[in-house]
C-alpha cells in the first residue's frame, strides 16, 4: 500500500484528463490537464481565481466535472462519492483548518485512522484501535504529544493546523491533498511545516496549493502554475521563476515571488 | 468550556450502576401503588429522551419527530392488547368495540397479525425503525442537514397525526384504542398499577441506557460524534456518513418504539396525543434540561422534569402557576448550563482530572508556538 515507497519518485498517480468544471456559467477549470507521480510533492500555484482550490475539490469528488476524467492509480474515480474516493487512498486538507472541535487529539485520530469504515463493524469496536502506538508517534510529529486527551477545540491555530494534517497521516492516504497548509501559521511554525513535509515526501504523493513562495521554495520539486482554469507551466523553481508566460499571468503583482 | 473533558469510562458506570440501582430498590420505599404508576410513567418518558439523545446528542440530528416512533410503538402494543380485551367490549367475532360503531364489518388486514403478542412486540420496535431506515435514506443521501431535517420530522409527525385521527374506523380516531387488556406474559400481568409493569420498566430503561453506552463508546459512537463536529471531514476520511446517520436515527426510533410499547402497559391506553407535537417537543426539553448529549442526563432529565411537573401540578397552591415555574427553570439551565443539568457532574473532579489539567496547562502555554522535532 503506501508508505513503502521510500526514495525517488516512480510512476503516474494521478491522472487529470481535460478536466472542465463550470459553476452556472462561470469556467473554473477550462481542460486542465496534469500528471502527478508517486511519491512527489507537487506544488500547485497561480493568481487567485486560476481554480487551484477546484481542482483539489475535483480530485477528492467534492465538484463532480462537466467533463474530462481522474485516474488514481489505474483506476477512474471521475464519479465516484467523496467517500469512496477517500477510501481509494486520496487525503484531503481544507483551507479553513477542519477538525472535531468537541473530540479530544487521539479521538480526532481514532476517527481518521479508517480502517473498517462499516458502520455495524465498528459497533464491536471499543477504545482504542490498538494503534495507539502509532498514533503518539504522528501526535510527536506534530508536536501535540502533550495534548493527546485535550479537546481540539482548545488548541491555538496553528496546533489545529498541525492536527489536521497529522489526521491526514493517520487516514495513511496514499496522495494527500493540501490546501494552503501554512495559512495562518507563524514564520517559525511554517518553517517546521516544511521540515515534516520534506519528510513526507517518498513516502506519500503531495499536491500542495500555496501562495507563500519562501515556503515552496523550501518543499517542491516541480511547481505546476495554474492560469485561468489551465496549466499554464510546470517545472522546478528557477524554471517557473524565470518562464515569460508566468510572468505576464502575475502582471502587476511582480511575478510569482511577489503574489 | 470547551477544553472540559469528561470522566473516563469507569466512573460513568459507577454512575450509571447507581442509577439502575436507585430506580431498582425504588418500589421497597414506595406502597402506594398510584405513586409507584406514576413512576413507572416518568421512566418511560427517561427512555424516551435517552433514545433521542443518540440521534440528538451524539449524533446532530435534532429529530422533532420522536413522537412517531413512541406513537407507532404505542399503537403495536394497544392494538395487540385491544384484541384480547373481554367479550363484553368487543363486538361480534371478536371485533374491536369502535370498529363495530363505525359499522366496520370485518378484522381490517394488517390487524390479523396482532393476534400475536411475539408480532406485535416485533412491529412495536420494527415499524419506528424501518420508517426511521426510509427517512433517513432520503434525507441522508440527499446530504439535507440541520434544521430540515426537524423540518421535516416535524412534518411527518404532523402528517402521521392527521391519518391516525382521521382513520377512525381503523384506528380509534380521536379517542385512541381503549378498555385494553391487560398484558400477560412469562405468567406475569402487566397492569398498570402491578409492580411487574414497574420491574418491566425499570429493567427496560437500565438495560438500554448500558446498551446505548457501548454503542457511543464504540467506534461507530466516536464517528457520530466526529459528524456531529464537522461531517465533511468525516467523509473525506471514508466514512459513508449517510450510513452512520440513517443509523443513529434508526437506533433512536427502535428505542423510542419500545418506550411507547412500555407507555401502553402504564397507561392502559393509547391515544393520538402521544403521537403528536406537544410530545415531541417535550422530549426535546427533557434532553436538553438533563443534558443532550449524556444518555443519563436526558433520562434524569425527563425525571426531573416530569416529576417536577408532577408534583407542582397536584400542589394546590402551584395549581395556576406551574407552567410558569416550569418554564422558567427551563430557560434557566439553557441560559446558564447549556450542556444540561449533568455538566453539574462533570465538574466533580475525579483522581484523573488533575493529570489533565495539567496537560490543558501545557497546551495553553505552548499556543503560541510548535515544539516539533
Amino acid at each position: 500500500m503506501p508508505a513503502n515507497a521510500v526514495g525517488a519518485t516512480g510512476g503516474t498517480i494521478l491522472e487529470l484528463r481535460d478536466i472542465t468544471v463550470e459553476f452556472s456559467g462561470f469556467v473554473a477549470i477550462a481542460g486542465l490537464t496534469l500528471d502527478v507521480h508517486e511519491g512527489e510533492l507537487r506544488c500547485l500555484i497561480g493568481p487567485n481565481g486560476a481554480g487551484k482550490t477546484t481542482a483539489l475539490d475535483v480530485i477528492c469528488g467534492k465538484v463532480k466535472p462537466a467533463s474530462g476524467k481522474v485516474v488514481l492509480g489505474g483506476r477512474e474515480i471521475t464519479r465516484l462519492e467523496e467517500h469512496q474516493i477517500a477510501r481509494h487512498g486520496v487525503g484531503r486538507k481544507f483551507q479553513v483548518p477542519s477538525v472535531f472541535r468537541d473530540l479530544t487529539v487521539r479521538q480526532n485520530m481514532e476517527v481518521a485512522l479508517c480502517r473498517a469504515p462499516g458502520v455495524l463493524g465498528n459497533l464491536f469496536r471499543f477504545g482504542n484501535s490498538g494503534a495507539s502506538e502509532q498514533l503518539e508517534k504522528l501526535a510527536e510529529l506534530v508536536g501535540l504529544e502533550e495534548a493527546m486527551d485535550v479537546a481540539a477545540g482548545a488548541l491555538s491555530h496553528g496546533q489545529t493546523q498541525w492536527l489536521e494534517i497529522a489526521l491526514l497521516l493517520a487516514q495513511d492516504a496514499r496522495l494527500i491533498l493540501m490546501d494552503e497548509p501554512t495559512a495562518g501559521m507563524t514564520a517559525h511554525e511554517t518553517a517546521k511545516t516544511a521540515e515534516l513535509f520534506n519528510r513526507l515526501k517518498g513516502r506519500h504523493t503531495l499536491i500542495v496549493v500555496e501562495h507563500d513562495m519562501g515556503f515552496i521554495k523550501e518543499i517542491s520539486d516541480i511547481i505546476s502554475v495554474m492560469h485561468q482554469g489551465r496549466l499554464l507551466a510546470e517545472g522546478t523553481v528557477r524554471e517557473i521563476e524565470t518562464n515569460a508566460e508566468v510572468r505576464a499571468a502575475y502582471l502587476g503583482s511582480g511575478g510569482i515571488s511577489g503574489a | 468550556m470547551d477544553g472540559q473533558r469528561k470522566h473516563p469510562i469507569w466512573a460513568k458506570l459507577v454512575g450509571y450502576a447507581a442509577f439502575c440501582l436507585v430506580i431498582l430498590i425504588l418500589p421497597l420505599f414506595i406502597t402506594d401503588d398510584y405513586l409507584l404508576n406514576k413512576f413507572a410513567r416518568y421512566l418511560v418518558f427517561g427512555l424516551v429522551a435517552m433514545a433521542l439523545s443518540i440521534s440528538w446528542g451524539y449524533a446532530g440530528i435534532l429529530n422533532l419527530g420522536q413522537a412517531v416512533s413512541f406513537g407507532l410503538g404505542s399503537y403495536c402494543m394497544a392494538m395487540a392488547l385491544k384484541l384480547r380485551t373481554i367479550p363484553i367490549q368487543t363486538g361480534a367475532e371478536g371485533l374491536p368495540d369502535f370498529m363495530v360503531w363505525n359499522n366496520v364489518k370485518s378484522l381490517p388486514w394488517f390487524w390479523e397479525p396482532f393476534h400475536s403478542y411475539g408480532f406485535a412486540i416485533a412491529a412495536g420496535v420494527l415499524v419506528p425503525t424501518i420508517l426511521a431506515l426510509l427517512i433517513g435514506t432520503f434525507v441522508f443521501r440527499a446530504r439535507v442537514t440541520g434544521v430540515y431535517v426537524s423540518i421535516i420530522t416535524l412534518a411527518l409527525l404532523v402528517v402521521i397525526n392527521l391519518v391516525v385521527i382521521d382513520r377512525q374506523r381503523l384506528t380509534g380516531g380521536f379517542n385512541g384504542l381503549t378498555d385494553l387488556a391487560p398484558l400477560e406474559l412469562f405468567g406475569l400481568t402487566f397492569d398498570p398499577y402491578a409492580h411487574a409493569t414497574y420491574y418491566l420498566i425499570a429493567v427496560s430503561l437500565g438495560a438500554a441506557l448500558f446498551l446505548g453506552l457501548a454503542v457511543v463508546h464504540s467506534k461507530t459512537g466516536l464517528i457520530m460524534q466526529a459528524i456531529r463536529d464537522d461531517e465533511n471531514r468525516v467523509r473525506y476520511f471514508g466514512y459513508d456518513v449517510a450510513a452512520y446517520q440513517t443509523f443513529a436515527l434508526c437506533l433512536s426510533a427502535a428505542v423510542a418504539g419500545f418506550a411507547g410499547m412500555l407507555y401502553t402497559l402504564v397507561m392502559a391506553f393509547a391515544s393520538p396525543t402521544f403521537l403528536a407535537v406537544p410530545v415531541s417537543l417535550s422530549i426535546v426539553i427533557w434532553s436538553a434540561v438533563g443534558g443532550r448529549a449524556s444518555l443519563l442526563g436526558s433520562a434524569m432529565g425527563a425525571i426531573i422534569v416530569t416529576g417536577v411537573q408532577g408534583s407542582l401540578s397536584d400542589t394546590p397552591a402551584f395549581l395556576e402557576t406551574w407552567t410558569l415555574i416550569m418554564g422558567a427553570l427551563f430557560i434557566v439551565v439553557v441560559l446558564f448550563l447549556p450542556r444540561g443539568l449533568i455538566s453539574l457532574v462533570d465538574r466533580i473532579p475525579l483522581g484523573g482530572s488533575a493529570r489533565r489539567r495539567a496537560a490543558a496547562a501545557t497546551v495553553a502555554a505552548s499556543r503560541s508556538g510548535i515544539n516539533a522535532g
